[in-house]
This record gives structure tokens, sequence and C-alpha cells, in this order.
């Protein structure tokens, strides 16, 4: 039988020329606009500070809100300016901050300031105290009471009050707490129990910003979609899991661009701005998208003004000589490499009693891996071996020291092995290792670490389970060895120490369930210790203890390679600092020129 | 058929019970517990346990043996296990446990998104495949018919993945034809979805074929299709008169319980061109253990599903005139 009718297949080409005709270019004319173009690698889950807790909502709505400090944009090592305080605090002991408030700083227009017609109001102390205590309050179920948790005199009694409150709107935020106190409007006053060094580094922290008590009472509990603060930018148009577009706040402080830099940063035209009124951007638009292909894809049709490189495109942009190849130079790509302040490592559970217990077997394990194959197998050579768990970004690093755990060595680790033999009582068991993916990647490293440890005498068996069941698994304690990394708050290394303190076993950060007395004694002291060299020695004897102790097979540090086109003036990767776009400034000329817009 | 919709609508009740129990089992079977999340990376343990608490995740899972004990009747129901009964069946869900959003508002604000894409894909394949399957089935042992056929059995071979990254990458960047992602609401959204429609489409074209093939050939092979060449019928008229009419009970088997899958979106493709559907807020709800959304999500399409089969039942007695709903 032959075909007879060949419009039976009408719908085919009906369908295919009609979507066909609707292809082109996806983003709308600049017209001249200074619009700073960039991605999101993963949902923003809402613009509330007190309930900000990733990486991602930070670095949104850290354009809205602002701190009390900030990081300067362009000096290394990092370091800490006023940004809605004047100054920086005084206080003749450690335990009592005085904070003067800059003036003339104002909320952007809203409809929630129904006193004022919608013009925003003058920020007042009044306010870090409420958003301060919104963090406190239980009710809120806020991601950030780690920040101030044991540190402000009566904050911990005001959430004691919130948990016995029946509901949220019960609680009374006029309730004084003895630690924060506003004796006039630009005037801060905060009484610590103890001292505490690092409290600067968490009042550049954006949960830390204030917040207008008028526009949470206005949005109850839709809050986290009506930011209202006093940065630089405003939100203008939100749809979850697609777009953010954020317009210029015309309301927004004067604040210039800095005078001063790091070594390079004149020869890089990175001080041509120097002293003019910031921001430059007129209007700063993120698009979702969560994979790497459709980022990398945008990126090089220009449609991004600055990237990440996924690993599968690592080879096309960057050749073995860790150099930009020519035909992105071509483009007017730009290649940034700078260091990350993480570390990775396998984790020991030390209430395991294999081997939490049995520190030759922890070694072994640890001496099993040939980190620098590690690296460039995993990471396209983009990380750094690590020989204990501070980041050589930090300045407390030694890079003199080289740890023999962390040294491939599998002659060694085989007799370390016998010596675990030994200590365990009999044959070691198949050891378990716990691991948050169950990708490719994550797969591909398992076997690797299997191999190794199969290269020693040891059997291994990789756990793959989603990020849920990990953190289940291991804040119960249930997990045996586990995969995992830090990435620093602050520049501070008690960021990493409090991750081996006794106190903080599992639920709590400790996830090592590591206990230390010597460690502990030495944590608390430097804890509340000032910076100093003093502090620095003290931090080079916690992490030898825990070299030597070994509950954690560290592996690597994060370097970071970010590309962004030549248009994309200022650019300066910060791996601290939120709130960045105002110092950047787009040629849009260029721009047009390079893309054809 | 008044009374066996009723009758039909009193069965879909201990569904839909069941759904809810079993809802319940899995989210405490599932490792996991939201509140490491909430509480963030540096919590203390009396953090977390305070989130617990607020959360209502310490109360009993069942029941409240002790308040039943104490004559405390509707304490000794405030249980977990109740409280989601309760809930669902009133249909008071809480606030979306990351985003905070009332989950009917995300649900209202990305269910366009996914039909937008989700309902031309579908009714592009149905037709598609069906249009297809005819030319098969009318040329069946020919050499289209083998062609076709070894073309189904290779495009089912291929990965849905693999054509969204053949697609975005040669039609979307190197051609030039379609946005490489993004969307848009009202006529701007068919700009954005065209190719990964075209993509769902010609992914889903392989098996679809097959199977509507395989339903057409044996009615091609019926008495009464016979009977129509034998008397002078022309193909067309044999083809879309009688087989495509006498295939229908299966068509719409497939057709009408698929649709309340259409609201679930299609999560692959929603991921890799930006598109702000379901797939993407049910994959990101699992992955964080957001009970209140999978809830949301699993009753709902648990209705959907119960009511397309009703229409399913209401439309085999609409083009078959043998069966009658009693």
């Amino acid at each position: 039988m032959s075909m007879k009718n060949p419009l039976i297949l009408t719908p085919v080409f009906l369908l295919v020329v009609l979507f066909a005709g609707c292809g082109g270019d996806d983003q709308d004319q600049a017209s001249g606009k200074m619009v700073r173009y960039l991605s999101l690698g993963a949902k923003v889950r809402g613009m509330d500070p007190m309930d900000i807790g990733d990486t991602t909502s930070s670095s949104v709505a850290s354009q809205i809100f602002e701190s009390l400090y900030q990081y300067h944009y362009l000096k290394r090592p990092y370091e800490l300016i006023p940004c809605l305080a004047e100054d920086f605090p005084t206080g003749e002991d450690q335990l009592t901050y005085t904070f003067k408030l800059r003036p003339g700083v104002v909320f952007a227009d809203d409809p929630c300031f129904t006193a004022t017609q919608g013009k925003g109001r003058q920020l007042v102390a009044a306010d870090f105290i409420y958003a301060w205590k919104r963090i406190a309050d239980v009710k809120n179920i806020s991601k950030n009471w780690w920040i101030f948790e044991d540190h402000i005199v009566g904050l911990d009694e005001f959430r004691d009050y919130t948990g016995r409150l029946k509901a949220g709107e019960n609680v009374d935020y006029m309730r004084p707490v003895e630690g924060l106190q506003a004796p006039d409007d630009f005037t801060l006053v905060v009484t610590l129990k103890r001292p505490w060094p690092q409290i600067l580094y968490l009042l550049a922290h954006l949960p830390t910003a204030p917040v207008a008590r008028e526009a949470v009472q206005y949005y109850g509990k839709s809050i986290h979609n009506h930011p209202v603060g006093t940065g630089p930018y405003m939100l203008k148009d939100w749809k979850r899991g697609n777009k953010i577009v954020m317009v210029r706040n015309p309301r927004f402080r004067q604040e210039f661009y800095p005078v001063e830099g790091s070594p390079g940063d004149r020869e890089a035209g990175l001080l041509e701005d120097a002293g003019k009124v910031l921001p430059f951007v007129d209007e700063a638009r993120w698009q979702v998208v969560e994979e790497d292909q459709p980022r990398w894809l945008i990126f090089m049709r220009g449609q991004l003004d600055a990237s990440g490189i996924p690993k599968d495109f690592y080879n096309r942009a960057i050749d073995p000589s860790r150099q930009l190849r020519s035909e992105m130079k071509d483009k007017g790509i730009r290649l940034q490499i700078f260091r990350d302040p993480s570390t990775y490592w396998y984790g020991f559970n030390m209430e395991d009693p294999v081997v939490g217990t049995n520190k030759p077997l922890r070694q072994a394990m640890s001496m099993a891996i040939n980190r620098p194959e590690y690296v460039e197998i995993f990471t396209n050579n983009r990380a750094e071996v690590a020989q204990g768990v501070i980041p050589p970004l930090f300045k407390e690093y030694d890079p003199e020291v080289i740890n023999p755990n962390c040294q491939y060595n599998p002659e060694r680790a085989r007799e370390l092995l016998k010596e675990a033999v030994e200590v365990h009582g009999g044959p070691l068991p198949t050891i378990t290792i716990s691991t948050p993916g169950t990708d490719t990647l994550s797969r591909q490293m398992g076997e690797y670490v299997t191999l190794a440890m199969d290269n020693i005498g040891l059997k291994v068996k990789i756990d793959y389970m989603d990020w849920p069941s990990f953190q289940d698994r291991i804040k119960t304690k249930s997990s045996q060895v586990f995969q995992m990394g830090w990435v620093a708050d602050y520049p501070d290394p008690e960021n990493f120490m409090q991750l081996f303190y006794s106190k903080n076993v599992s639920p709590g950060p400790n996830n090592f369930n590591y206990r230390n007395q010597a460690f502990d004694t030495l944590y608390e002291k430097a804890k509340a210790m000032p910076d100093s060299n003093e502090r620095r020695r003290i931090y080079h004897q916690m992490e030898n203890i825990i070299r030597d102790d070994c509950p954690a097979i560290f592996l690597v540090h994060g370097v970071a390679f970010v590309l962004h086109y030549n248009w994309l003036k200022n650019y300066k990767p910060h791996v601290f600092g939120y709130g960045l776009i105002k110092y950047q400034r787009i040629d849009v000329a260029a721009r047009q020129k390079s893309v054809g817009r | 058929m008044v009374s066996y919709i009723i009758r039909r609508l009193l069965y879909a009740i201990p569904t839909i019970l069941g759904v809810l129990l079993i809802t319940f089992i899995l989210f405490n079977l599932i490792p996991g517990d939201p509140s490491y999340d909430i509480a963030g990376k540096s919590a203390s343990a009396e953090t977390i346990a305070e989130i617990r608490r607020e959360l209502g995740f310490d109360k009993p899972r069942f029941l409240d043996t002790e308040a039943l004990s104490q004559g405390r009747i509707a304490a000794a129901f405030d249980s977990q296990f109740f409280n989601h009964f309760r809930n669902t069946l009133t249909l008071n869900f809480p606030r979306s446990l990351t985003s905070h959003e009332p989950i009917w508002d995300e649900i209202k604000s990305r269910a366009p998104a996914s039909l937008t894409l989700a309902a031309p894909m579908f009714i592009g394949l149905i037709a598609t495949s069906i249009a297809i399957a005819l030319v098969v089935a009318f040329a069946r042992g020919s050499w289209v018919d083998t062609i076709l056929v070894f073309i189904c059995v290779v495009g089912m071979s291929i990965p849905m993945l693999s054509y969204i990254l053949f697609g975005q990458h040669y039609l979307a960047y190197e051609l030039g034809w379609f946005p490489i992602l993004g969307y848009e609401s009202g006529m701007q959204a068919f700009k954005y979805i065209a190719l990964p429609c075209l993509l769902g489409i010609a992914s889903g074209l392989g098996s679809y074929v097959r199977f509507y093939r395989t339903v057409m050939l044996d009615e091609m092979r019926s008495d009464y299709v016979r009977t129509a060449f034998a008397k002078g019928l022309s193909s067309p008229r044999v083809l879309f008169k009688h087989v495509l009419k006498n295939a229908m009970i299966p068509i719409i088997t497939t057709l009408v319980l698929s649709i309340p899958f259409l609201f679930l979106g299609s999560l692959l493709l929603e991921r890799f061109f930006s598109i702000p559907g379901m797939g993407s807020y049910f994959l990101d709800a699992f992955n964080s253990r957001d009970f209140p959304v999978i809830n949301a999500m699993v009753f709902t399409t648990s209705l959907l599903y119960v009511l397309g089969q009703l229409v399913t039942d209401i439309c085999y007695a609409l083009v078959d005139p043998r069966i009658s709903l009693r």
C-alpha cells in the first residue's frame, strides 16, 4: 500500500514553520542605558536580610541592603571600611561598642512609608535594633541567629521570651534588650557578654542590615518579596525562578569610588573612576540559569558580562598553560584568577567506633590520596593542594608548613594500615564514605577514592545521596567518613576553627564531632583576642593539633577562574564582599560594537 | 451517567486519602530534615531544636497518647499525622519552607509557564505522532514504514538530554534561530517556548509513533477495513473516518491521563531553558525537603488524575456506542 496523501504531514510542517519564525535575540535593546547583565546559578529564595543564608540571595539582596560596614572594593588583604556607620566604633573595653551612624541615609521610597506618602524616611539606630531583634525572634525562624547567639547582653533572653509566646504576632519589639541601646537617632550602643573581636566582620554581613519596621508591618509575611533598603538599587521586577531587575535608587546617599587600591590596580585601569559618584550602572538584570551549557552559551553570545568557566568548557577557554585562548581574547574576553576562602575534605566522624579511635587509619587514608593528581583530574588545576584547614588567602596561612599526612605516600600508608589493624584489634571492616551528590562528577570522585584506598589495601564503599539525606547523616552523627567543605564567611580563621570546637559538635557546625581539650582551650583564648601576632601563633598551634590528630583528609583549597568582557569596567573579584555592582561600569558603546546591538 | 459520575467521585475519596497516607509515610521515611537547612550552616543544636519546635516537627507523629489518657482530646490529635490530613483536606497549605511564599500563589504563577510549554508540546506531539502513525500504518511493509520505524527506534534510544544539548547549541547558539533560554509571559512566551517545544516533540515522537502505529495496524487488519476498501472507499476516507475513530479508545486513554501530568511541567526542558514552571519548583522542593510544597503538588496531581480518569471513561462512552456508563 503506498502513501496516498502527503497532506497528512501538514501539522508537522506548520509547527516547524510557526516556531522557526519566532527566533531572534532574547534581550531588550539597551538603548544607551547602562545595564549590567548577570546570571544566577540558583533561585533567590527571598530578600529579607533576616532570612538570607545562601550566597545567591545574598548576591542579589546586597544591592538593596547595606550594613554598618563593608569591605574595601580594591584593597587586598581584605579590609573593612565604614558603610552605614560613620566610622569605626569607639569603646574603652572590648565589651561596649558605640557606633555613630552616617547622617543623610534614607530608605528607598516605597508605599510602606504611609506617613510620608511613600517617601523613604531617615535611617536611625532603632532600625538596627529592630532588625537584630527580628533575627532573635524564634517565631521568625531566621537562618542567622548563629551570628548573635550568646554574644549580646539580653538578646538571648529576648529570644527565650519569643519562644515562650504562642504566636509571632504577640512579640513585643519594644521590649528592651540591655545590650542594644539607641541613646539618640544616630548612636547605637552594643554591649557584649564577652569580647567578640569578629563583631565588625559580622556587622559587614548582609543579615545584620537595618530593616524599616514600616516595611515589615506593611508587607507582613510577604516582606521577603518587598525589599526596602538604603542601598544603591531598588527592586523593579522579580519573576521567581526566572529573572530579577533592579534600578538605581535615586535617593541613594553620596558614595564615591575608592581613590586607592592594591598594587597593580592603577595599571589594570581599576582607578580610572577614582572619586566618582556611585553607582554607575542604571539597571542590573539577573537571569536564573541553573545549567552550565546555557549559561556558557549566553555568555559567549555576550548576553552576560561575566561568567565562571564550567568544567566541561574549561578546555575551550583556557589553554594548557592556564592562559586564556586567543579566540577568547579576540572576543574581548578577559580572565581573572583568584583564590577562594575555601577548603575541601573527607571528614571523619570522630564518634565512629572504627575511624574515630584509630589515628593510624585516618593518617593512612589521608596519605593514600594523590592530591596533585586529584586537582588535575577533578578541578582542571583550579585548586591548590591543602596542608591544613586554613586556606592560603588568609594571612594566618603558613606556606612553609608541609603536613606529612597530606603527602601522597602509599608505602607509609600501608605501614600505617598495619598499625591500624592492631589498634582495631583485627581486620578492618569496609569503611563507608558519605558523598553529597549522585551526579557523574561525584561518582568519578568516588571511584577515584575507592581506587586510592584499594591501592593501600583498604576497602571503602561510597554512599551517594542528595544533600538533605547527607545533612541528615552528618547531623545525626551516623556517617563514618563524609565529603564536605567550607567557604569562609569572613577573613578570620576563627570561622574555620569553630568547626573543630567541642561545644559545636553535630548538629552544630563541628561535623567531625572532634573533641580535644587542648584545642578547645586555645580556641576559647583566640576567639576573644583581637588580631595580633600572638593570636596568629595560637591559630598555628590549633592547626597543628588538627593536622596531627587528622580528623579530616584535607584535600584542596579552591581557586576561581572568572571570565568577563572588556566592556565591563572596574571588575575586580571579591570573595567576601557583596553589593559590588555599584562600583562597576559598562562601556555601552564597546558592548554594542561587540555584540552588534 | 450522573449516578456513575457520583459513584466514581465517591470512589475517589479513599484514593485521595490513600495518597495522603502514602505521602505522610514517605515524608517520614525519606531522610532529610529541613530544619538543618533553615537553621543555617553555623547553627547550634539549640537553634535547630527551636526551629524543629516552631515547625511542629517535635509533635507526636500519630497521636499524643499522654494527652489522650488525660482526656485532652483536641491536644491528643494535635499530631503531625492529623495536622497533615487536616491542612490538606481543608486546602490550608502552609507556606513554603524555603521561599516562604504561599504555595497556591507559587502554583498559580508557575503553572501557566509549565502549561504554555507543555500544552502545545503535548498537542503537537499527539497530532504529529498520530499523523505519522497513520502514514506508517497505511504504508506498512513498505520502505517508508521500515525507514520511519528505524528512525523511531533511533529516536527512542537518544536521551532527552541529548536533544536538549544539541538543540540549544546548534539551533539556538550556532544558527541563532531561537533564543538560547528565557521566558516572558503573554505572546512573547511563544518566542521562548518554540525550541523547547520542538525538542520535546522530537524526543517523544519515537515512542508515540510506535505506539500509535501498533494501534493503527491492529485496526488496519480488521474486517471492517478490508470491507471498506472492497467497497471502493478512498484511503483517506478509510483512514480518517473508520480507522482513526476505532483507534480512539487507546488514544484517549493516553491522551486524557497524560493531561494531569502537564501540570507538573517538564523538568529538564524547564531547567535548561530557564522556564519558571512547576517542574523546577517540584525538584527544588524535593531537594530541600520542602514537604508542604511536595504535599500540595502530590495532592493536586492526584486530584487531577482522578478527574482525568473520570473524563476518560466519559470520553469512551462518547466515542464508542458499545460502551455505556452505568
